[in-house]
C-alpha cells in the first residue's frame, strides 16, 4: 500500500498520514493527540474540505494532532496528500 | 443551589464537605469568629530524652492512628518523596483503613496511592491532586470530595480548627533523637520546611521520618524539639533527583521572552517600580525570564529591592546575592542554590505557610507583595484565573500560592500565551475559578497587555508603548477565539468531585465529574 506524510509531532503541529484506498471506498479519517476531545468534528471538517478540494475521493488518512490550528493542519492535509499522488514514496 | 459573587452555581450542602457550605462573596468579605484551634496539653520530663522508634508501623501504633483518622504529610521533597508511599503502605499493612489524607501537595511519584484510595485506605483526599491521581479522582475514582486550599488557606483551616489533623508526618533531611528537625541538610535536603510549621504546631500527635539521624542537637533548626513526639529513622525518605532541581534555567522561546519582557516593561512602569519594592515570580519559564528582565531593570536605574519572595530558585539568591533584595523570605527552596544558601545566609529566611500567606492572622507576607507574576491554564473577560483544571475538565493542578498572592500584591500580573496549542488562555469564561477577577491587575499575552478596567489609577499611569502594547481583555478573547476555530465543550456529569475553597475558607467554585471518552 502506498503511503506518505507530512507534518511533525510538535507542538502546534500534526503529523498526517496519507493512504491508498480503493476506488469508491470514500474518505476514510482516524486521529488521536492531545484535545482531540475539543476539536474533533472541527479536524474532520478541515481535513474532508481540504482533500474535496483536492478532487480526492478515496484515501486513508491518519492525523496525530498535537494543537495545529486550521491553517497549519490545511497544508500538512494538503501536503501528504499531493505526496501520496504525485510522490514516488 | 447559590450564586457566588463569581456566578458559580455552588449547592447548600456537599456530601464528604459540608452540610453548610460558606459562599464565595469577595476577597476581603469572611471574617474568623471565636478562638483558635488547640490540641491537647502534653508533657515529656527529664526520663525520657529519646523519642525514637524502631520503625514507622512502631510510630503509626504509639500515634493512636486509627481507621477515619485525618493525616497530613508536606511537599517540600515534591516528586521525589518516599514518605507519603511508605506510610500509607505500612497504614495498609496494619489494617488501617478510611484515612483523610491532608497533604500540602500530592506529585506524580504517590500514583502508588491508586491502590489505596481503590482498596479503601484513603478515603479522602483534602490536598492539590497532581497527575495520575487527579485523573482518576476527575473520572470519579473517588467517593468523596477532594478539597483544594491555598497555601494560605490550608494554615487558616487548621488553625481555626476548619480540619483536625490527628498525625502530622514530617519528611525531615536531618532530625535529632530529641525531634528537633531541619530540611538544610543532610543527603534528602530540601531547604525550606515552611508548609510543616502549622502541622508540627497543631497536629494532635508529630512523627518525624528522616533518613539522616544526627547527634542532638541538630544543626538549623527549623521545626523544634517542642513539637515533635516520635522520630524514625528510614533507609531513603526520597530521591534527591526529584527533590531538587540542579539548575533553573529561563526561557528561550522568543514567544514567551516576548511576553515576559512586556510583563516587566509593566512593572518597570508601574509606580511600584522604585527603591524598595518587593517582588515574587514563580519557577516557571515565564516568570523568570520577567524576575530577569526586572534584575536588569533594577540595576539600570539602581533600584534595590526589599524581599523577594515564595519558592525560591538560585535566581533570586543570586539577586540577594548582588544586594538587589534585602532578603528572601522562603517557604520552598527549588534549587541545589537555594538549598545551600537557607543554612549559609542569615538573609534568607525560612517562613512559614501561615506567615507566607495566612489571612487570618495579624499579618501575612503576601500583605506586604508590590508585585507578583503568575501563570493562568485560563483567564476570562471578568479577569477570574483558572489553574486547577485543564482543557478536558479534569482536576489536575493544585492552587498553590495563587489566590494568596494575588489577593495580597499591589499588582497582580497574569502571563500566559494567548493560545497553548490550539487552546485559548483567554476565553469568554473559565471552566474552574480559582482566583476572582477582584484580585488580578493585568494579563499579559504576546499580543498584547489587558489591564483591568477596576485598576484606573494603573491605566493612568501606564503610558503605552511599542514595548508594552495596551489592549483590552475583549479583544484578547476574541483573537484567540479566532485562532482557535471552534471548539466542542467539555462534557461533565453533576457528580462534584472537587471543591475549590477561597483562602478565607469560602467555596469559590466546584469541580464536577467528567464523561469517560
Amino acid at each position: 500500500m502506498k503511503t506518505a506524510q507530512a507534518g511533525t509531532l510538535e507542538s502546534m503541529d500534526c503529523l498526517v498520514t496519507a493512504s491508498e484506498a480503493e476506488k469508491g471506498k470514500g474518505i476514510f479519517i482516524t486521529m488521536e493527540g492531545s484535545n482531540i476531545a475539543r476539536f474533533r468534528d472541527s479536524i474532520l471538517k478541515t481535513a474532508k474540505t481540504t482533500l474535496q478540494e483536492m478532487g480526492i475521493k478515496d484515501v486513508i488518512l491518519s492525523i496525530q494532532y498535537n494543537g495545529a490550528n486550521d491553517i497549519v493542519l490545511k497544508a500538512r492535509v494538503e501536503a501528504a496528500a499531493k505526496a501520496l499522488i504525485g510522490g514516488d514514496n | 443551589m447559590a450564586v457566588n459573587a463569581v456566578g458559580r452555581d455552588i449547592p447548600s450542602s456537599i456530601p464528604g464537605y459540608k452540610d453548610d457550605v460558606v459562599l464565595f462573596r469577595g476577597a476581603t468579605k469572611r471574617l474568623p469568629k471565636g478562638n483558635r484551634y488547640g490540641k491537647k496539653n502534653r508533657t515529656t520530663f527529664f526520663t525520657k530524652t529519646d523519642k525514637t522508634l524502631p520503625n514507622i508501623k512502631a510510630a503509626i501504633r504509639e500515634s493512636g492512628l486509627q481507621s477515619g483518622m485525618t493525616i497530613s504529610f508536606h511537599h517540600h521533597l515534591r516528586n521525589g518523596d518516599y514518605v507519603v508511599n511508605m506510610v500509607l503502605d505500612a497504614c495498609a499493612e496494619m489494617g488501617i483503613k478510611d484515612l483523610v489524607i491532608f497533604p500540602t501537595a500530592l506529585f506524580g511519584i504517590h500514583k502508588h496511592l491508586t491502590k489505596h484510595i481503590q482498596k479503601g485506605v484513603i478515603r479522602q483526599i483534602q490536598g492539590s491532586v497532581n497527575g495520575p491521581i487527579g485523573q482518576l479522582v476527575s473520572e470519579g475514582g473517588m467517593e468523596l470530595p477532594v478539597v483544594l486550599r491555598s497555601h494560605g488557606g490550608r494554615p487558616r483551616a487548621v488553625i481555626s480548627g476548619d480540619v483536625k489533623i490527628d498525625v502530622a508526618f514530617i519528611a525531615a533531611p536531618t532530625a535529632d533523637k530529641y525531634g528537633n528537625l531541619t530540611g538544610a541538610c543532610g543527603q534528602s535536603a530540601c531547604g525550606s520546611l515552611g508548609y510543616t510549621h502549622t502541622d508540627a504546631d497543631y497536629a494532635e500527635c508529630v512523627v518525624a521520618i528522616t533518613d539522616n539521624l544526627v547527634e542532638y542537637p541538630a544543626p538549623y533548626i527549623q521545626i523544634p524539639q517542642t513539637q515533635v513526639d516520635y522520630v524514625v529513622q528510614v533507609d531513603k525518605i526520597g530521591d534527591p533527583a526529584g527533590i531538587v532541581s540542579g539548575t533553573t534555567r529561563v526561557t528561550r522561546d522568543p514567544m514567551r521572552l516576548l511576553i515576559a519582557r512586556y510583563a516587566a516593561k509593566l512593572i518597570e512602569s508601574s509606580p511600584y517600580f522604585k527603591e524598595g519594592i518587593s517582588f515574587q515570580t514563580g519557577a516557571g519559564g515565564i516568570s523568570l525570564a520577567t524576575a530577569a528582565y526586572v534584575r536588569d531593570a533594577m540595576r539600570k536605574r539602581g533600584i534595590k529591592g526589599s524581599f523577594g519572595l515564595g519558592g525560591i530558585t538560585s535566581f533570586f539568591v543570586d539577586m540577594l546575592e548582588e544586594g538587589l533584595f534585602k532578603q528572601i523570605m522562603d517557604v520552598q527552596s527549588f534549587d541545589l542554590a537555594a538549598v545551600e544558601s537557607i543554612s549559609r545566609n542569615a538573609a534568607h529566611v525560612e517562613i512559614s505557610a501561615d506567615w507566607y500567606a495566612n489571612p487570618w492572622n495579624a499579618g501575612c507576607m503576601v500583605n506586604m507583595l508590590d508585585t507578583v507574576v503568575l501563570g493562568a491554564t485560563e483567564v476570562d473577560r471578568n479577569f477570574n484565573v483558572n489553574v486547577n483544571t485543564e482543557s478536558d475538565g479534569a482536576l489536575l493542578h493544585g492552587i498553590g500560592g495563587h489566590q494568596d498572592t494575588a489577593s495580597g500584591a499591589k499588582l497582580t500580573i497574569i502571563t500566559t500565551p494567548l493560545l497553548r496549542g490550539r487552546l485559548p488562555s483567554v476565553v469568554d469564561s473559565v471552566y474552574t475559578v480559582t482566583t476572582p477577577g477582584e484580585v488580578v491587575d493585568a494579563v499579559v499575552t504576546e499580543f498584547g497587555v489587558a489591564i483591568n478596567p477596576k485598576r484606573q489609577d494603573l491605566l493612568d499611569a501606564i503610558k503605552p508603548s511599542k514595548d508594552l502594547p495596551l489592549v483590552t481583555i475583549d479583544e484578547l478573547a476574541e483573537k484567540a477565539k479566532k485562532i482557535a476555530g471552534e471548539m466542542a465543550p467539555i462534557e461533565y456529569t453533576d457528580r462534584i468531585i472537587g471543591v475549590i475553597e477561597y483562602r478565607d475558607g469560602s467555596v469559590i467554585d466546584v469541580v464536577r465529574q467528567i464523561k469517560k471518552k
